[in-house]
């Protein structure tokens, strides 16, 4: 496993919000965004090479169990954004007719 | 001699497998296909999981993000391009003859076929019951987009919708060339948020 590798998911990530055209496709790299973080998170606490974090005998190292806590949280709560966003997506459909961000700005400019 | 185990092999393809399913989300322009790619990267992170000593969240991944988050997304996109019509008239307006062939039918799908929407007509008993009065608050707290009711007296449909929509006001002026319809706007009242 390598940080490296999934800081490049993260960049990914974030390029395609920075150059998308369309609302879903933004909320499509939200999605993206956030596991990379999870992944980010996971592997800085399993660095030193841990097993499953469950204590019985003869255990001596385990991976910390505080990320993987957050991380389960961060899941549901990406869950629900992504449901907020699509349904304010809606909204703005159908206020402006369109999900395109430069035609959205257009239209409300000439008003 | 190779002194890289099975596991790490596995590792490193799989987060070159992600980065090419991350960029392949990016540049695609199709929604369908993006919401397929996107169940396959979230199966993946979930297998990354799970080397990673993390098999709880991998469940949760599995569960929520390879399962509930392509619904949601397929859900949506679905919704968004209907367009909801509550018809309270129930004559000859909408359906003549048994067809969709009426005046105000032809009116609203030329009006639909320029947005691309789908025209989406009822006449649910439930909603139909309410008074005129409260047609404003049906429009506001529900999903219904247009309202049909005809003034017996002039003989003239009323359309109603909020004032806020662009699609309403390209109706309003496509209705201008019809003598007996007329498109009421309802205005944006403030919740003070």
């Amino acid at each position: 496993m390598d940080p490296i590798l999934t800081f490049v998911v993260i960049l990914i990530g974030f390029y395609g919000l920075s150059t998308s055209t369309n609302i879903i496709k933004s909320v499509f790299c939200v999605t993206i965004i956030e596991s990379g973080v999870i992944l980010l998170f996971l592997n800085l606490g399993n660095l030193d090479g841990g097993t499953i974090p469950i204590v019985g005998e003869g255990v001596t190292m385990i991976a910390d169990p505080l990320p993987q806590a957050l991380m389960i949280t961060t899941i549901v709560i990406g869950s629900t954004v992504t449901a907020l966003a699509l349904m304010l997506c809606i909204k703005v459909f159908h206020h402006y007719g369109t999900v395109e961000w430069a035609e959205i700005l257009r239209r409300e400019e000439g008003k | 001699m190779l002194n890289v185990t099975m596991i790490e092999l596995t590792a490193y393809a799989l987060q070159v497998l992600l980065i090419i399913l991350a960029i392949a989300i990016v540049v695609h322009r199709n929604n369908g296909t993006i919401i397929i790619l996107i169940t396959s990267f979230s199966l993946v992170t979930a297998s990354l999981y799970i080397i990673n000593k993390a098999p709880d969240v991998a469940i949760a991944e599995v569960a929520i993000g390879s399962a509930i988050i392509p619904l949601i997304y397929v859900i949506s996109i679905s919704r968004q391009r209907e367009f909801i019509v509550l018809d309270k008239a129930m004559d000859d307006f909408i359906i003549s003859d048994n067809q969709f062939t009426g005046v105000g039918y032809i009116l609203l799908k030329r009006f639909t076929d320029l947005y691309h929407l789908e025209l989406n007509i009822t006449n649910d008993a439930r909603l139909c019951s309410l008074g005129a009065g409260r047609d404003q608050l049906l429009c506001e707290q529900t999903n219904v987009d247009l309202i049909i009711t005809k003034d017996e007296e002039t003989n003239t449909y009323i359309l109603k919708g909020k004032k806020s929509s662009v699609l309403l006001q390209k109706l309003d002026s496509m209705a201008k060339d019809y003598d007996n319809i007329e498109v009421v706007q309802f205005k944006d009242r403030d919740f003070g948020d």
